[in-house]
């Protein structure tokens, strides 16, 4: 088994003359939180998007368990195990929390239009529901389960799009500022829910975060951003003490 | 009560165009222009089969529909690239050019003139003549377009479909080939439209190009759209409702030469109607104003 689990080498993406990534080389170990931080427009987000393939870097490579990736479509990394959540959430209002998570499950042998014709998807209803039940359990919000997904409160649809990603069966979870705007609570709910994510399931995950308590209790290591450049990389006390991070923020 | 017959059946044909678009339409989020010029090449695919190569009816109303499967996939593929609004408008111009092959093409598709003299289909045996026997056929027909229609849609792939209307990117971070799904089920839909073709060429036994205008497009939509996009029957009460419509106004003692116009006069009206007032249609859920969804 592979160890490292993602790997960018020199990743490049400028708009416009600006280079929102540039540069960009590390390394991912499995089971771990990173937390990605740094100033807006530092080039975090576009560094998930090159990630996970919905913007194609102007050159480097990225590399998921050993494989060359950067020229794979979004939907491809996501089977191969790239999960996302999105700062703006992106999930299916109309539908039920179940049925947004059920989306995600891979294999479905009635997404295919022979497949969705014969019903071959009947017989594996029951275990479908089960299976997309269990990840709401997971992150603890079962009872939403035939909500609508837009009548759910705030905290229960970041849980939700977490939930997500567990359904597809994800190894790495890029989640894009999970409990931006969130009460104590639902920041003590995600950050709970992450550390049993690594220890039970070995998930690794990157946040973009911008709430600093948050960052220094769950991170194994912090990566820090500036420019589309990485300024400091490590555990969280050393990023804390780094002088060129600090000069970053006040900058 | 032959007249009523042939109401009906025409209701009958419209309906499977709809419930045919509203796959793409309704539960896809994909506006096309192009529908009416797929009914057109199943019409004349069908037409051209039965009387020059002498096919048996049911054969050439399968492969018109496999024809007009594979001209669908086509046509969805650049969906990749473009989206919106730039694929109407190329939609709409792959409808005016199938007019006009239609319209020019005088060696195969007899140009202006048309094909005439197209049979009376016979289907294992039962040959199809009378105005009720032709609406017996046309009624089993709905019943497979909506039993084809309603499969698909309580389907993964219909929860899929209906994702990437609501928002493509949730489809990909999920893992699902979104091109596969459009293309998959533009073609369903256009085999469909082929059949609904297949069916007019050997009911009217007479089909020219007329009948196959971007109007006629833009027909169709409205009915799926009045009727109730997105919704299993509102094809279906649409397509009843809009074609039996005019026809009143016979009984109302209009002289036909007003009665023509007056028609695109209430169809024009009824789509203005629908959109201030009732987006979701008839009896539709999903509506294309964006804000009421959310």
């Amino acid at each position: 088994m592979v160890e490292t689990l993602l790997e960018t080498h020199g990743l490049r993406k400028h708009f416009d003359g600006t280079r929102a990534v540039d540069r960009i080389s590390l390394s991912l170990a499995r089971a771990s939180i990173v937390s990605l931080i740094g100033p807006n427009g530092a080039g975090k987000t576009t560094l998930f998007n090159v990630v996970t393939g919905f913007l194609p870097p102007d050159s480097g490579k990225v590399f998921f368990e050993g494989r060359d990736v950067t020229r794979m479509a979004a939907f491809r990394r996501a089977r191969l195990g790239i999960g996302r959540t999105f700062q703006e959430m992106r999930l299916i209002r109309r539908l039920s929390a179940l049925e947004n998570v059920w989306l995600a499950l891979p294999n479905q042998s009635g997404e295919t239009v022979i497949g969705a014709l014969l019903g071959r998807h009947k017989r594996e209803e029951k275990r479908r529901r089960a299976e997309a039940l269990r990840w709401l359990k997971y992150v603890g919000i079962p009872e939403t389960a035939n909500q609508l997904a837009g009548e759910l409160s705030y905290g229960q649809q970041k849980l939700l799009s977490v939930a997500c990603c567990l359904g597809l069966g994800a190894k790495l979870l890029l989640l894009d500022e999970p409990v931006a705007g969130a009460n104590p609570a639902l920041v003590d709910r995600m950050l709970e829910l992450l550390e049993r994510l690594r220890r039970e399931e070995g998930k690794t995950i990157v946040l973009i975060e911008h709430n600093m308590d948050a960052v220094m209790q769950i991170s194994d290591r912090v990566i820090v951003m500036d420019e589309g450049r990485i300024i400091a990389d490590g555990t969280p006390e050393e990023v804390r003490e780094s002088v060129v991070v600090i000069e970053a923020y006040l900058s | 009560m032959n007249y009523l017959c042939h109401i009906l059946t025409l209701a009958c044909i419209f309906s499977v165009l709809s419930i045919s678009l509203n796959l793409v339409l309704g539960h896809g989020g994909v506006l096309t222009l192009a529908h009416a010029a797929l009914f057109g090449i199943g019409a004349y695919s069908s037409a051209i089969l039965s009387l020059h190569f002498h096919c048996p009816f049911l054969l050439g109303w399968v492969l018109s529909g496999v024809i007009c499967a594979v001209i669908g996939a086509v046509i969805a593929y650049p969906s990749l690239r473009i989206h919106g609004d730039t694929f109407v408008v190329a939609t709409f111009s792959l409808q005016v050019i199938i007019f006009s092959i239609l319209n020019n093409w005088h060696e195969v598709t007899g140009g202006p003139m048309g094909i005439a003299g197209i049979q009376r289909p016979v289907i294992l045996g039962w040959r199809v003549d009378s105005a009720g026997e032709f609406l017996a056929l046309a009624i089993l027909c709905v019943c497979f377009a909506q039993f084809l229609a309603g499969r698909l849609i309580s389907s993964p792939f219909g929860l899929v479909l209906h994702t990437i209307r609501e928002d493509e990117v949730v489809a990909e971070v999920a893992g699902k080939n979104t091109l596969r799904f459009k293309v998959s089920s533009f073609a369903v839909s256009s085999a469909l439209a082929g059949a609904a073709g297949g069916f007019y060429a050997h009911y009217a036994n007479y089909i020219d190009p007329t009948s196959f205008t971007v109007m006629e497009s833009i027909f169709i939509i409205s009915i799926v759209v009045i009727g109730g996009a997105g919704s299993l029957w509102g094809p279906v009460v649409g397509a009843v409702v809009l074609v039996s419509l005019p026809e009143l106004l016979r009984f109302v003692g209009m002289p036909s030469s007003v009665a023509a116009n007056i028609r695109q006069m209430i169809y024009a009206g009824a789509l203005v109607a629908c959109m201030l007032w009732r987006p979701q249609g008839l009896i539709g859920e999903f509506s294309f104003r964006r804000n009421e969804n959310s």
